[in-house]
């Protein structure tokens, strides 16, 4: 088997407790611990505390807001916020978005801040110690190229959260926390172009909600992966009417998801296909994944217009 | 047992009349083989050793105990597994275990200058560290192609080679201070690809062998005169066709338990396959008496032929719980079962093929390089199978073969599910199919054309006797449909077809002997109970259930009543193995012949008691009856037992010595060989080149069913495997890195990716199987992946010749069948 490095944990009931732990040196949070455990088992982290986020009641749950919005608390788990009725019937895109990551299993551990926040990957840097050593490592773990752009100075590890896409069309909004207060900022806006920094989230900040408006034109949320179940996507697309035209958001294809709009519908799948350039981050090909965004979208329009039925 | 259970099962009595007229073709055969040189020792009945011949296998009796072939009972271990009361061997915990981690090598090909251990040695919680001249017996799976240790010596060969290995007392210190040992490399040009394996101008992967060559073993073999029969054929067509490595990826990673027993015994638990080779190659490795160990195989989550081998966990395991006096454990991780490998070999293929008109194969020529990796496994056993199962099932008098299995700088190959025969099946199956429609001919009717009959010899000298593939063709084209689907499902739909045969049982043990290949130990308690051992590995593919069958089938009682004492060499008897597809055929056998002859001591004993003939009595469901009479099952054991003493026997079963006209071939040959057709049914979606395996109806000839779930579920995972690889399953290398070393990325199917499977169950009733059961646990992947190549190009017009058959291959192929179309197009119009 291959051993957990041990580590303290801290279980807080109190958020309180925990914007005061959060940041510090050799500290790191864990929700589902669906992404950080295996990654600590590969020894890409090696916090000496967890901090766990799931004794904080205030984390959990979905509520209605004010102006007819949704919050969902970070520590709501995928399943619980897959079957919620509010998300299935007004959000019907992150339902579906929710049943595509891994299997049931998963996504009754995992939860939607930790899918949000979710490390970028590649396939370089998820692999074992042992393994990471027989290429000298990357940029991204402890070595000092890039196998995917070795001239570069980069690191082009992919956003892989499946609700990261439609989150964005429905106009997100995160609310981060810290001991110095909070922010609730657009998600759309958080992206950065590195694998190692894509997400304008401090060390110290405690994704505490995702917040959604009102629902505003209808979602569609498609995943490429190469199996029916289990696989993180090869693309990750959601599409949406934007006036005569549309917005597509693209994902896995680098740090940041591509965001788009195009002045008719019928031109998105060839802007979306212009805007993307997938690497060899993957262990599929980069230049099928890029055939594949014009397909996507296509489908996805396709689908814009057909009553369908929320949630798998 | 009340008579309302016993509604339903079957009663036939009556001799099938294809058994009668198999009995009658029987002595025929015998003459015939007598002409043709073929010489078969007469069953010696006085040889106690011996259990074989038609006489005693009870190939065509009905089930007259009723448990033959009967449905809906369960497994006798089955309940054990899905409740977790099986035990693995990482389930073993002993009071003061130890742990074993390795240091594995991360360059493909290099000398080792130096390694520093003090470090490690040094930490706190390790217990010891040995390195690779701490073992220093070279061992293989294959007596004459020794080249591994334990640990790497002076070289590795491997990324993921072990190089040292620490033994503390927690996996987690283990692991840390593995990483404290310093090693400094030399790097070598390593050799990565059958090219560089053939080229002059790569190092030798194993210099110290008096060989300097990459090749391990060339094997060639000619039969009749293949370049006049492409002379006289109408149609020669050839290509090359690449097939691609892949793994087992068993639920179970491989796992090993150590600890000493008194009088410096040692006892180990391990999840082989093999457990007798690798009794006797530990004790080779370790020096030891191999009296002084005593292995046992606990329960196995799978195998698929990864755990034939003998493993460094198993001798790390056993080495340091020696030399440290304490249990020791040694449990792989999943990255490094990834290494262990021993996974299909990477096989380019040249197939050169003549036909006449009406679709008759004249001659076959073949050439096939095998990518082995670093050491040789099973290899040379390898290099025999890619060539000699080809002139299997069609009519050939003309057929030559040439086999490289090469070394390379990557993990070695060994043998998986359809050992050596899957690559040449896919290229064979795909090129008749190919032949066929150039010729303008039905492709199913081509193969059925070519066929052989049961009672035939092969171009190459393989005795075939029982043999259902006909019939196998029939079913699975009635079943599916596939005359009325062929060409008519609409775009980007298809079916297509292919056959196949398999072997039941290698003629020939790894090591040369005149003992049985399985022996059998049956014991009947005063209370009823029976306990068979046996020496057969159950890895989860039924064999425990397969022997109680036979026994209670034997002595008219339920399986429920019997006790399977398995793979424990203090225990029972040898069985080499579960490798070859040879458990059913060689150690049901063997169960056969232990249990009649308890049978005939409990018949004579209720015979007298009831006053009748023994011929009177029939036995089932624990009742021995001669008319309105009848016995309890404990009676009858009481009878017998006051009678004759203690009830027990022992059964066993040596393979005939099928004489061959052709001396060399030593590997190929097998008591019987097992047959399959199958259709597979597919949507090809042309816009992104997606396949989907929508449906796969496979026949399988397995002699007779013993167990229908059972034997379904063999077809079933058979097919799933075939259908892993056709679609998903390759092992990417990248400068000796193996790309994809884990369970996420190195791809199965799961339950969304499986087809509909139709398992189609044919019995031919095999003369010298027991009750007349073959094979069914290889056999049936052999024709999925030409089956799925075929119905691609059903649908699409495109063939492929490399699977697996992602979306961005099918993409290409697509392109070029449209520049062809093109061309073709604006060839025509300009005439
Ligand atoms: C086999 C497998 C397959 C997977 N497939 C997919 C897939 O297809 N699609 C997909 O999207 N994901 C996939 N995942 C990843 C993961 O399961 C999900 O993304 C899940 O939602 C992560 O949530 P978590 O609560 O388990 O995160 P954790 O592992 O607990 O945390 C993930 C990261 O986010 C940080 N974090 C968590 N919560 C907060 C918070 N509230 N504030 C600040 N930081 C926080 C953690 O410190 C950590 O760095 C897969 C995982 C596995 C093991
Ligand atoms: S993109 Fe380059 S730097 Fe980033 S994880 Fe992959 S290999 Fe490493």
């Amino acid at each position: 088997m291959l051993p957990l490095p041990s580590f303290a944990l801290e279980q807080p009931d109190r958020l309180d407790d925990v914007l005061g732990m959060a940041g510090q040196l050799g500290v790191k949070l864990v929700a589902g611990g669906t992404d950080l455990l295996p990654s600590m088992k590969h020894r890409l982290f090696r916090p000496s505390t967890l901090v766990s986020l799931s004794r904080v009641r205030d984390l959990a749950g979905i509520r209605q807001t004010e102006d007819g919005g949704l919050r969902i608390g970070a520590t709501t788990t995928l399943r619980e916020v897959r079957r919620n009725a509010a998300v299935r019937t007004r959000y019907p895109a992150l339902a579906q978005a929710c049943a595509t990551v891994a299997t049931s299993t998963i996504q009754a551990m995992g939860t939607l801040g930790g899918n949000v926040m979710l490390d970028t990957r590649c396939i370089y840097y998820n692999q074992p110690a042992g393994w990471r050593r027989s290429i000298g490592g990357c940029l991204k773990s402890e070595g000092k190229i890039c196998h995917v752009a070795p001239k570069g100075k980069g690191c082009y590890a992919t956003q892989s959260s499946d609700t990261v896409p439609c989150l964005i069309l429905y106009g997100a909004e995160l609310e981060l926390a810290s001991a110095h207060g909070t922010r609730t900022v657009a998600m759309a806006d958080l992206w950065g172009d590195d694998g190692r920094d894509w997400l304008a989230v401090d060390e110290d900040e405690v994704l505490t909600a995702i917040v959604l408006p009102p629902p505003g034109a209808h979602v569609v949320h498609r995943k490429v992966r190469a199996r029916g179940a289990i696989d993180y996507g090869l693309l990750l697309v959601a599409v949406q009417r934007h006036g005569p035209g549309g917005r597509a958001v693209i994902g896995a294809l680098g740090p940041a998801p591509v965001q788009v709009e195009s002045e008719t519908l019928e031109d998105l799948p060839q802007v979306a296909w212009k805007a993307s350039m997938p690497l060899s981050t993957h262990a599929w090909s980069s230049t099928w994944r890029k055939h594949m965004v014009r397909v996507e979208v296509k489908r996805a329009i396709t689908e814009l217009d057909r009553p369908h039925l929320a949630g798998a | 047992m009340n008579d309302d259970n016993t509604k339903g099962r079957r009663r036939d009595r009556e001799l099938d009349p294809r058994i009668a007229a198999r009995l009658a073709a029987r002595a025929a055969r015998a003459a015939r083989e007598q002409e043709q040189g073929l010489e078969r020792t007469a069953r010696d009945v006085t040889d106690p050793s011996t259990y074989m011949g038609p006489e005693d296998t009870l190939s065509g009796a009905p089930a007259e105990g009723r448990v033959i072939g009967e449905s809906g009972t369960g497994k006798v271990d089955g309940l054990a597994k899905i409740t977790g009361r099986a035990i693995f061997a990482d389930d073993i915990r002993l009071p003061r275990m130890a742990f074993v981690k390795l240091l594995r090598s991360p360059h493909p090909h290099a000398r080792i200058a130096s390694l520093d251990v003090s470090e490690a040695l040094a930490m706190r919680g390790v217990l010891d560290v040995a390195v690779g001249p701490d073992l220093p017996v070279r061992h293989g799976a294959i007596p004459v192609a020794q080249d591994e240790t334990a640990l790497a010596i002076e070289k590795v060969r491997y990324v993921g080679e072990p190089v040292a290995a620490v033994c503390a007392v927690s996996e987690e210190i283990a692991w840390e201070a593995c990483r404290r040992i310093k090693v400094v490399y030399e790097l070598l040009d390593p050799v990565l690809s059958i090219d560089d394996a053939l080229s002059d101008d790569k190092p030798i992967i194993h210099d110290w062998k008096r060989k300097k060559s990459n090749v391990l073993r060339r094997v060639h073999q000619t039969y009749g005169d293949v370049d006049k029969a492409f002379e006289d054929s109408d149609l020669v067509f050839e290509d090359v066709y690449e097939y691609p490595a892949s793994t087992h990826v068993p639920l179970e990673a491989h796992c090993a338990v150590a600890t000493p027993l008194d009088g410096g015994r040692l006892q180990v638990w391990s999840s082989t396959q093999n457990p007798h080779y690798m009794h006797r190659t530990l004790a080779r490795v370790l020096g030891m008496d191999t009296a002084d160990i005593r292995l046992i195989k606990p329960d196995v989550g799978a195998g698929y032929g990864g755990k034939c081998d003998t493993f460094c966990s198993d001798i790390l395991a056993a080495y340091f719980a020696r030399k440290l006096g304490r249990p020791v454990k040694m449990a792989m991780e999943r990255e490094e079962v990834f290494y262990a490998h021993r996974g299909r070999h990477r096989t380019r293929m040249w197939l050169k093929m003549g036909m006449k008109k009406d679709g008759t194969i004249t001659a076959i020529d073949f050439k096939a390089w095998a990518d082995g990796g670093a050491y040789s496994s099973y290899g040379v056993v390898t290099s025999y199978y890619l060539g000699v199962f080809m002139p299997l099932p069609y009519k050939l008098e003309h057929y030559r073969f040439t086999s490289w299995r090469l070394y390379t700088n990557k993990p070695p190959a060994g043998p998986k599910r359809g050992h050596g025969a899957i690559q040449p099946r896919f290229a064979l199956e795909v090129h008749l199919d190919r032949m066929a429609r150039q010729l303008g001919l039905e492709p199913a009717d081509v193969r059925l054309h070519n066929m052989f009959g049961p009672d035939s010899i092969t171009v190459n000298g393989l005795r075939i006797t029982s043999m259902g593939l006909a019939e196998c063709m029939e079913q699975v084209r009635a079943h599916s449909g596939y005359d009325r689907k062929r060409g008519r499902l609409g775009k980007g739909r298809g079916v297509g077809i292919a056959a196949s045969a398999y072997m039941c049982g290698a003629l020939h043990p790894v090591y040369q002997t005149n003992t049985p290949h399985s022996g059998v130990q049956v014991k009947i308690d005063r209370s009823g109970r029976v306990t068979i051992f046996t020496g057969t590995a159950d890895c989860g593919q039924g064999s425990n259930h397969m022997v109680a069958a036979i026994v209670a089938e034997r002595l008219g009682i339920r399986p429920e009543q019997c006790t399977v004492v398995e793979a424990d060499s203090d225990l029972c008897p040898v069985d080499l193995g579960s490798y070859s597809s040879r458990v059913t055929f060689m150690a049901g056998n063997a169960a056969l012949h232990a249990a009649d002859k308890l049978r005939k001591l409990l018949v004579a004993a209720a015979a007298d008691k009831l006053g009748v003939a023994p011929d009177a009595i029939t036995c089932h469901d624990g009742r021995y009856e001669a008319g309105e009479r009848g016995l309890s099952w404990t009676d009858v054991v009481e009878l017998a037992e006051s009678t004759y003493g203690t009830l027990g026997a022992t059964g066993s079963y040596r393979p005939p010595k099928i004489g061959s006209r052709f001396r060399r071939q030593s590997v190929g040959p097998s008591p019987a060989y097992s047959f399959t057709a199958q259709v597979a049914e597919v949507t090809v979606d042309e816009e992104t080149g997606i396949v989907t395996v929508d449906r796969v109806w496979a026949a399988h000839d397995l002699g007779r069913t013993l167990h229908r779930e059972i034997a379904e579920g063999q077809i079933e995972g058979c097919v799933y495997m075939g259908v892993g690889e056709a679609m998903l399953e390759e092992q990417v290398y990248k400068d000796g890195v193996m790309r994809t070393p884990s369970m996420l990325e190195y791809r199965v199917p799961t339950i969304y990716d499986t087809p509909e499977i139709h398992a189609i169950l044919v019995e031919s009733h095999d003369p010298e199987g027991p009750y007349g059961a073959k094979e069914c646990g290889e056999g049936p992947q052999l024709s999925t992946v030409p089956a799925i190549a075929n119905a691609i190009y059903d649908a699409c017009g495109i063939w492929l010749t490399h699977p697996p058959f992602t979306p961005e291959r099918v993409l290409k192929a697509l392109r070029k069948r449209d520049r062809e179309r093109a061309r073709a197009a604006a060839a025509q119009a300009q005439e």
